[in-house]
């Protein structure tokens, strides 16, 4: 049984209304912890927190267009063994499907976690995004709330969205225990929460909110959402074939890589305890240096930039959500996120599966089916 | 050699040949395996695909323990394991001794080529100026004499076929290698000396004799012929008594001195026969009169020859002999009814359609007509020609023809994209085996082919287009005529060539029919002990019953082995690299095979030398004529203990063929044979050898193959392989006979074993039946299997137990088990075998259970033991078969049903005549020569009716006695038939819980019978190595039939606890703990469960000996932290990169 609630914003803060409905989860009995993202007074930037006490959930601020890393990594951490209660996370749709894929990989444990999400509202580029917050974050989230959900994306002071939010065609989570609505409800009135699954269920229950029925254009505006970033992703899947399509162009696209490896460190689903590029298979003794270039006459270093990229596309582009830290980690501006979505798409269409969506779709790689790739088996 | 180690001798090298001689050589015996033919896998080398999977799979025989002692790959290529010797055209010509102790000679024929020298270029195909219709390929395509007798074998070396050959010896001079010797044809060896005084005698000998193929020399006096002998030795001399000078007998009296082992032949005219007779008396052998007679002439002088052949046979000491030499075919053009074989071009039989669909076949796969290539659209399939036919003393079913025929019906639909009309003509479909009847069902329902329950009348050509007119009468008497492109025969068994000789060699007995026979309940022993049977030399068998009887064989062989005091290769111990070595800097010696030279026309040895030695850690480079000849060797070791290298790289053909060498060489020069790699220079050659000699391009081929052998061997860490202990006892679950029969073949073995029985006896079904159709006592059977099994000490009975829980690896498992008083013991074991039995269905169709009168085979049977039935009483009796099966949801047939109805019908018919016996059946499964029982039948007088699926008999229980109301299609009308008895064959469900199959991981198919690891290769194994199953649980069949699974079984669990330990592979998989994330993907991934997940100290854990280093945990593991030893990241990166390099 779905429960559907509305809550009424109070002088048009979505801000207040998540704080105050945040603190009462907190207080039920069976939740000891809430991963949710505030904003730190310290130096005014959002952050993930783990709260316990309710009293220091006054800075909740999950709308703000700040994305400095995806929190799935953090949800792993305090998951991956029995914590010794339950915690409720409050995750971006793409920070559920980089969890859910963690829980597949056995990073993560579903049991001891409430999944919360909130509508998707994008976010910019860490850069891009201190500049806009200024020195007034709350303020700023409000401006943006309400530019975004009033249409009025040019008027964000000159910032941009991050390209893999623009072509970000999940704004809205489908497996979040509690999913908290905006889109097609009236800006600054109310906000939508609607349980997605029995534990969700089991919480909203015990909260008592006034009941509601989802109204109907909340699925046409996320529809009209949808199929827009859908156009612009497209486009940028083109776009990035053509910069990308010829061991040139690759060589070409990675050029300026420097092997800080942030990227996997950014990397969500990057799950290995150490990338075998930092171990010793990549520490070429001398002589493989020298014989390499009097093969060739020249090499670029550092070397093994390109193999590094293709062997984490191999690895990960069956897991990758699209969440785009790759590109907000790069120091040189490579634009990773548009490759490995753009190459993503295309491995988990293969294998006619999608990342995070389910948690009862295997891995492809770690399932044979007999049925599958006739044309390469060559078995009918 | 080491006089305790048990040897034994398999005949014919087919598939049942393969699997006996690996269970016996994995179970630490040495084996001979031999075949008359030039090539291994018998028939099988001849068939692409086979049933159920429709593909091949022959090499999941191959070991999966200690899996490096032998070769790894396609058993259609070879087979090379350390404890096996396979001897090719070769086939034992006599057979002395007794059980335990049997000295037998073998013969091979000479292939005329030198298999170290041929490198199967080809050009004496080119010059040879004979050409053959080729048998492999079913005479659709021709050969030369000289020839590759199977497509794939590796070495794929040169034959001479001795029975077409000329000996014009045009081959031989353009050899390259001097690989063809055709003076080693057995007669050139055989030398003869004819001395006569006349010229024209001699002459015309010496033209005779040489037209035979013998070697001639000719002296005209007792003198010169004395003079001859002393300068060469001569094999015969045929000597002429009246001579002038020395006469015939002080010849033979002074060569007899000198030479005692000269043979010798007196030719005489009828004037001198008493003398001829006199020099007998001396050492002649026999004489011969004067004038000739060719037709006399050539026989004894060829005994003589082959006496002298078998003389210089190989003698063998074997403890037991393993017949499997498979059957032969009836040939349809020497039958009375030949359906137009052999006169209609179109017709052929099964296997010449199985060339036809074969990738290496006369159509390359292709479904075209070999005489006119039109495309088959319609196929016609005969069954039973030469099989269950009275006319041409077949009285038996050749069992496999049902099955092969939907088999090749199904590929001819998937070889036209379903397009191809395809019909088969049959009497019954004997859809006996496991999962037989849904392939049926889904060849007829998804697939479309058309199952015409008729006998063809005739075939006629139409004209001029190869077509063939097909005139059939249905089950009404109607008449059809209907036209094929193609009809293929299934050709009925027949004892295989030889059988009759080697059975009076052996002193085996044959049955009526000519097939090996075995003794009763079993399908191994013969009546010598130690010499047993396996495969379908005792009558023809598909793939898996044929394993299972290798398998059984193998264990019966294996006991006798055991019973003469004999026992297996004691195991060495790992072989072991020190730290030391490995921390060495390589000083690497490279000796790359130049092939007697033939390599060098690619490339250049000085500067080949000096682009390896840029690299620092080649120390030297050195080149040999020919590496692979024994010269070649001695000299590779010479060159080692010369310059001392660590590591050593050669570069010659056929890589694994250097095994045993390498260890051979280890012993002698140190150097360890770990640290040596084999790179194939020579494939890459000849593929480049239809371009310009000399060209570049082959040179840069060499060496870059030469440096990735170079940089592998480089970065080569070898570990010492792991081993895991084995707990040397054996758990068996259920007290059957199948159960029972598998703890005596291991307590036989020395094996403990532990007997679990949930009830207060043993026996299972054994102890509500008497008699089989043979007439063989059941009773007696159980007694004295009940008998050994409690005088055997290694056995120890649990009656009235159960199992409660169980967990463990092969090598070690910890089994709970429970009995009445609730007793709780853990019974550790390192293999478990389930022999859960099975039961006859419970049916409450046909009325059953709402009549006295309506009863099951097994009641029928309970009431004639106990007397309570008498049937004199009875008038009138009807059986119905498949009551409840052959359809979903139990759609198997129980394969034993239709037996029992025949031995209960004549069992009536015997005890009272006058019964009238109705059998209702869908499809008689009287196979292999219980066929003979339902021809008895018939002709006692018992009625058998036709029914199908869709229109089944009623029963109706109204008045006193049941009636039975059924179609009888012959009338083309209902019949009722008043019954005082009817009898359901309700078939056989297996008592195989689930819940206990996967306590020892093991699992069940659809019906509920033991699921196996591979139905046909590995039919007994479930996929968790170390548990197997046997009898009923494993699937419906006759108690000889479970005897040999549960010998087979018994056989595959020795494998295991003959050993102390169990050895792994050299390359197996290993875990980097520290880069590790326990995502736990490689647990799934991996095929033979051999990764854990050790929750206590997180860590993934490899089972060693259960890994097959197949890799697929490196591949999915994306942090490499799972890897396979000795392909190492680094070693395929460096690898990769030096193909590149260049």
């Amino acid at each position: 049984m779905t429960i559907t609630a509305k809550i009424d914003l109070r002088e048009q803060n979505p801000l207040e209304a998540l704080q105050q409905f945040f603190a009462g989860i907190l207080k039920l009995e069976d939740i000891a912890a809430i991963l949710v993202p505030q904003r730190l007074p310290t130096k005014n930037t959002v952050m993930p927190t783990l709260v316990t006490d309710a009293s220091f959930l006054g800075c909740v601020d999950p709308l703000a267009p700040a994305f400095p890393m995806n929190a799935a990594r953090i949800a792993s951490r305090l998951t991956r063994k029995p914590m010794g209660g339950k915690a409720a996370a409050v995750l971006r749709p793409c920070e559920i499907r980089a969890f859910i894929e963690l829980v597949k990989l056995k990073q993560a444990r579903r049991e001891d976690i409430l999944l919360i999400s909130v509508d998707c509202l994008g976010a910019f580029q860490n850069r891009e995004y201190s500049k806009f917050a200024g020195q007034n974050g709350t303020e700023s989230t409000l401006r943006f709330y309400k530019n975004v959900m009033g249409g009025n994306i040019n008027e964000m002071e000159g910032a941009e969205f991050a390209v893999a939010c623009k072509a970000c065609e999940y704004p809205v989570s489908e497996n979040a225990d509690i999913q908290i609505g905006l889109y097609g409800m009236k800006t600054g009135e109310s906000i939508l929460v609607k349980s997605q699954t029995e534990a969700g269920d089991h919480i909203l229950k015990q909260l008592n909110l006034p009941e509601t029925n989802e109204p109907s254009a909340r699925q046409a505006a996320i529809n009209a959402l949808i199929s827009q970033r859908t156009g612009y992703r497209d486009d940028m899947f083109a776009k990035t074939r053509e910069a990308s399509d010829s061991l040139d162009k690759m060589t070409a696209y990675f050029s300026n890589c420097v092997n800080c490896y942030n990227c996997r460190v950014a990397c969500p689903v990057c799950y290995c305890r150490e990338c075998v590029f930092v171990t010793d298979v990549f520490n070429h003794d001398p002589y493989q240096y020298l014989q390499w270039a009097t093969r060739k006459g020249i090499i670029k270093m550092p070397t093994d930039t390109l193999f590094y990229h293709i062997t984490r596309l191999a690895h990960m582009s069956t897991a990758c959500v699209g969440c785009g830290q790759c590109s907000n980690a790069c120091p040189n501006d490579i634009p990773l996120a548009e490759l490995f979505r753009t190459i993503a798409h295309k491995t988990q269409k293969i294998f006619e599966y999608e990342a995070g969506r389910s948690l009862d779709e295997k891995p492809p790689l770690s399932e044979f089916r007999e049925d599958e790739f006739k044309e390469i088996v060559g078995i009918d | 050699m080491n006089e305790k180690i048990g040897k034994a001798l398999v005949v014919g090298a087919g598939i049942s040949g393969i699997r006996s001689a690996l269970d016996l050589a994995e179970s630490g015996y040495r084996v001979i395996l031999v075949d008359r033919a030039p090539h291994i896998g018998g028939i099988l080398s001849r068939l692409d695909y086979q049933f159920p999977t429709d593909r091949c799979g022959m090499c999941k025989m191959l070991p999966m323990i200690n899996r490096d002692s032998s070769s790894q790959y396609c058993l259609r290529k070879g087979l090379f394991h350390e404890n096996i010797e396979i001897l090719l055209s070769t086939e034992p010509v006599s057979v002395q001794g007794e059980a335990g102790h049997y000295r037998v000679a073998l013969r091979k024929k000479p292939s005329l080529v030198s298999e170290e020298l041929c490198i199967g270029c080809g050009e004496c195909i080119k010059a040879c100026p004979v050409e053959v219709p080729d048998s492999f390929n079913a005479g659709f395509t021709t050969r030369k004499a000289i020839y590759l007798p199977a497509p794939h074998r590796i070495p794929n070396t040169f034959v001479v076929d001795t029975d077409s050959c000329t000996m014009c010896g045009a081959c031989e001079p353009v050899c390259p290698t001097g690989a063809i010797r055709l003076s080693e044809r057995e007669r050139r060896q055989f030398k003869i000396l004819v001395v006569d005084d006349e010229l024209i005698v001699r002459d015309s000998l010496k033209e005779l004799l040489e037209d035979e193929g013998y070697s001639v020399d000719m002296a005209e006096s007792g003198a010169a012929a004395l003079e001859r002998l002393s300068g060469q030795k001569y094999n015969l001399m045929l000597l002429d008594i009246k001579m002038p000078g020395m006469d015939g007998v002080t010849v033979l009296r002074k060569a007899k001195e000198e030479f005692p082992d000269l043979t010798v032949l007196m030719m005489t005219a009828y004037a001198t026969v008493e003398t001829a007779v006199e020099a007998m008396k001396i050492g002649a052998i026999d004489y011969l009169l004067k004038p000739f007679e060719t037709d006399l002439l050539i026989p004894k002088i060829a005994g003589i020859c082959n006496e002298f052949e078998i003389a210089r046979a190989r003698f063998v000491d074997v403890e037991a002999i393993v017949l499997c030499c498979g059957t032969g075919f009836f040939n349809p053009a020497d039958g009375k009814d030949t359906c137009g074989y052999h006169t209609l071009p179109n017709v052929i039989t099964g296997i010449e359609f199985e060339r036809i669909v074969s990738g290496t076949g006369p159509c390359g796969g292709q479904l075209i007509r070999p005489s006119d290539g039109k495309r088959i659209e319609k196929i016609a399939w005969f069954q039973c020609v030469g099989s269950r036919d009275l006319q041409n003393n077949a009285d038996f079913c050749s069992n496999i023809c049902c099955m092969y025929a939907i088999k090749e019906a199904l590929l001819a639909k998937s070889g036209t994209n379903g397009e191809a009309e395809t019909v088969i003509f049959y009497m019954d479909m004997r859809t006996f085996g496991k999962s037989f009847q849904r392939y049926r069902d889904k060849a007829q329902g998804e697939y479309g082919v058309r199952f015409e329950n008729a006998r063809v009348h005739s075939v006629v050509p139409e004209d001029g287009t190869g077509n063939l007119l097909v005139r059939y009468v249905d089950t009404c008497g109607k008449i059809h005529e209907e036209c094929f492109g193609m009809i293929v025969l299934a050709t009925g068994q027949r004892p295989a060539q030889g059988t009759g000789e080697l059975a009076g060699i052996t002193g085996i007995s044959l049955n009526a029919w000519g097939f090996a026979e075995t003794a009763p309940f079993s399908l191994t022993e013969t009546s010598r002990p130690g010499i047993v049977i396996g495969g379908s030399f005792s009558g023809q068998k598909d793939i898996s019953e044929s394993v299972i009887q290798a398998s059984a064989a193998a264990a019966c062989a294996s006991r006798a082995i055991l019973a003469s005091g004999k026992g297996p290769i004691p195991e060495s111990p790992p072989e072991t690299v020190s730290p030391e070595l490995l921390r060495e800097p390589p000083r690497v010696l490279a000796v790359v095979c130049t092939c007697g030279k033939s390599i060098l026309a690619y490339t250049d040895e000085n500067k080949l030398s000096a682009r390896l030695k840029t690299d620092p850690e080649v120390n030297h480079v050195i080149f040999s004529a020919r590496i692979c000849t024994a010269d070649g060797w001695d000299e590779l070791a010479g060159q080692i203990r010369k310059f001392k290298p660590n590591r050593l790289l050669i570069g010659a053909c056929l890589p694994y063929m250097y095994g045993r060498k390498l260890k051979k060489a280890e012993k002698e020069t140190g150097l360890n044979a770990s640290l040596t790699e084999i790179t194939d220079i020579r494939t890459p050659v000849i593929r480049f050898s239809g371009e310009n000699p000399g060209e570049n391009k082959a040179a840069v081929i060499i060496e870059s193959h030469l440096r990735m052998g170079l940089v592998k061997l480089k970065q080569a860490e070898p570990s010492t392989a792991p081993s895991l202990p084995v707990t040397r006892n054996c758990l068996i679950i259920g007290g059957g006979i199948a159960g029972m029969t598998a703890a005596l073949a291991i307590a036989d073995s020395g094996i403990k074993v532990d007997l679990i029985e949930q009830s207060e006896h043993l026996g299972g079904n054994l102890k509500w039946i008497t008699e089989t159709l043979e007439g063989f006592s059941t009773l007696t059977l159980l007694n004295d299997t009940i008998q050994r099994i409690e005088k055997n000490p290694e056995i120890e009975v649990h009656k009235s137990s159960s199992v409660l829980a169980s967990f463990g690896e092969a090598g070690h498992f910890m089994t709970t088990v429970e009995n009445s008083k609730k007793k709780i013991r853990t019974i550790e074991h390192g293999a478990i075998i389930l022999a859960t039995g099975g039961k006859e269905t419970e049916i409450t169709a046909y009325g059953h259970g709402t009549s006295e009168a309506i009863v099951t085979q097994k009641e029928f049977e309970q009431r004639i033991t106990a007397r309570s039935l008498d049937p004199s009483t009875l008038s009138s009796v009807v059986m119905i078969q498949c009551a409840g099966t052959r359809e979903e949801p139990k759609n198997y047939c129980s394969r034993i049903c239709c037996a029992v109805s025949i031995k209960q019908a004549l069992f009536l018919k015997k005890q009272n005549p006058e019964i009238a016996v109705y059998v209702l059946y869908r499809d008689m499964m009287t196979y292999g020569f219980t066929e003979t029982f339902y021809t008895q039948a018939r002709k006692a007088g018992v009625i058998f009716i036709r029914y199908t699926k869709d229109s089944k008999p009623e029963v109706m229980v109204s008045g006193p006695v049941p009636k039975v109301k059924c179609f009888e299609p012959t009338l083309g009308k209902d019949v009722e038939i008043t019954a005082d008895l009817v009898i359901l064959a309700a078939g056989v469900v297996p008592e195989l819980p689930a819940g206990l199959a996967s306590a020892f991981g093991a699992s069940c198919d659809t019906d509920g019978f033991f699921l196996e690891a591979e139905s046909k290769w590995r039919p007994v194994d479930s996929i968790k190595e170390g548990v197997f199953a046997c009898g009923l649980a494993h699937s419906p069949r006759t108690i000889a039939e479970s005897v040999a699974t549960a010998e087979a079984a018994a056989q595959r669990a020795i494998r295991i606890l003959s050993r102390n330990r169990l050895p792994s592979g050299k390359v197996t998989a290993i875990v980097r703990h520290s880069l590790c994330s326990l995502c736990g993907q490689c647990i799934e991934a991996c095929p033979y469960g051999a990764r854990s997940l050790d929750t206590e100290n997180e860590k993934i854990l490899v089972n060693p000996a259960m890994c097959q280093g197949c890799g697929t945990c490196a591949s999915v593991c994306p942090n490499k932290a799972s890897v396979i030893e000795g392909f190492s990241t680094r070693q395929i990166l460096e690898v990769i990169d030096a193909a590149l390099c260049i």
